[in-house]
């Protein structure tokens, strides 16, 4: 692998969005943890928690809108965008 | 079971009272679906970017298509969304989702919960209805079973026939219709659901589970912690 692809593969598993959950609008639905489960989990409280950002973007933003009460928040890193909710 | 992209076909639209209104999606691509009872379905809206949920209320059994059951009252996105499809249309989404599933015998807490208590307002019996059953007939399980099933009004009632059935079907399933705005001639528990759980004993070492609007979840819940029921017996689905 070159250190071109090396870089491509980095971007797109680590990716430009950076997730985070308003713990107090979870409603534990798990909607997130079905859409992205090596991104949330869910913790002793049925409240979900970022286990790590190792996930495309795609799939981090299809999480965050897959929850009933917008309760994940999805941030561009780069231009410091919130992409979601909007 | 990983989530998949489905399309799918309205196939049938079926009111079943003034308020509920049921919708049966034959699956196209792909054409079948594995789910436990009680998840539920990412319905994608066109022009809205925000996944809806919906339970799977039709079984595990009816592996190429799905029903969900939708209070129409609400005129959110999903069901002005809903209400607008005709049969033929097309529609797309995201399944299975969800954990509200009945605890396995096989694990420690399913192993704990030798009764089932069923709490459901509104649409919240769309997945209750179908862990029940499933519970009753593909497990054959035969422990004691209650539904309480809120609603605000008589004819809110739907599926009663069915749960009715059950009823006569299985001598360990026992139905507690609850209604809110319950005319004098009604005669069966009257109020909240929490009312008639108040009311009721308490069944020893029973699991609950419990769907409904964020508020009426709360409320179960903080009335079965004040009686004793541990944390890990409670399992609930919320929607606002």
């Amino acid at each position: 692998m070159s250190d071109d692809q090396q870089a491509v593969s980095e971007t797109s598993q680590n990716g430009k969005y950076r997730v985070q959950v308003i713990r107090d609008k979870c409603i534990g639905a798990a909607s997130c943890v079905a859409i992205a489960p090596k991104v949330f989990g869910l913790d002793d409280e049925q409240k979900a928690f970022v286990i790590s950002e190792d996930e495309l973007d795609d799939i981090k933003l299809l999480a965050a809108q897959s929850c009933p009460t917008a309760a994940i928040i999805v941030t561009n890193i780069e231009t410091g965008e919130q992409v979601w909710p909007q | 079971m990983a989530v998949e992209h489905f399309q799918a076909k309205v196939s049938e639209i079926t009111r079943l009272s003034a308020k509920f209104m049921q919708f049966h999606f034959e699956l196209v691509t792909p054409n079948t679906i594995s789910f436990s009872p009680g998840q539920y379905i990412l319905l994608e809206v066109p022009g809205i970017q925000q996944k809806k949920s919906y339970s799977i209320t039709s079984s595990v059994d009816l592996d190429h298509a799905i029903e969900i059951v939708v209070n129409t009252a609400p005129h959110g996105d999903g069901v002005r969304y809903l209400t607008s499809l005709t049969p033929g249309d097309k529609v797309s989404f995201y399944a299975p989702a969800g954990i509200f599933t009945v605890a396995p015998i096989s694990s420690q807490i399913g192993a704990e919960e030798k009764s089932l208590v069923f709490v459901a307002a509104g649409s919240g019996i769309a997945p209750i209805k179908n862990m029940l059953i499933h519970q009753l007939r593909f497990e054959q399980d035969t422990r004691p079973m209650v539904l309480y099933w809120g609603l605000r009004f008589e004819e809110d009632i739907f599926w009663l026939d069915k749960f009715q059935d059950l009823a006569q079907a299985y001598p360990n399933f026992q139905l507690h219709p609850v209604l809110s705005q319950a005319t004098p001639a009604w005669k069966l528990c009257r109020g909240r659901v929490t009312d008639c759980l108040s009311i009721h004993p308490m069944i020893d070492s029973a699991g609950y589970y419990i769907c409904g609007r964020t508020q009426m979840v709360e409320d179960v819940k903080t009335l079965l912690l004040q009686k004793g029921v541990q944390q890990q017996h409670i399992h609930h689905e919320m929607f606002n």
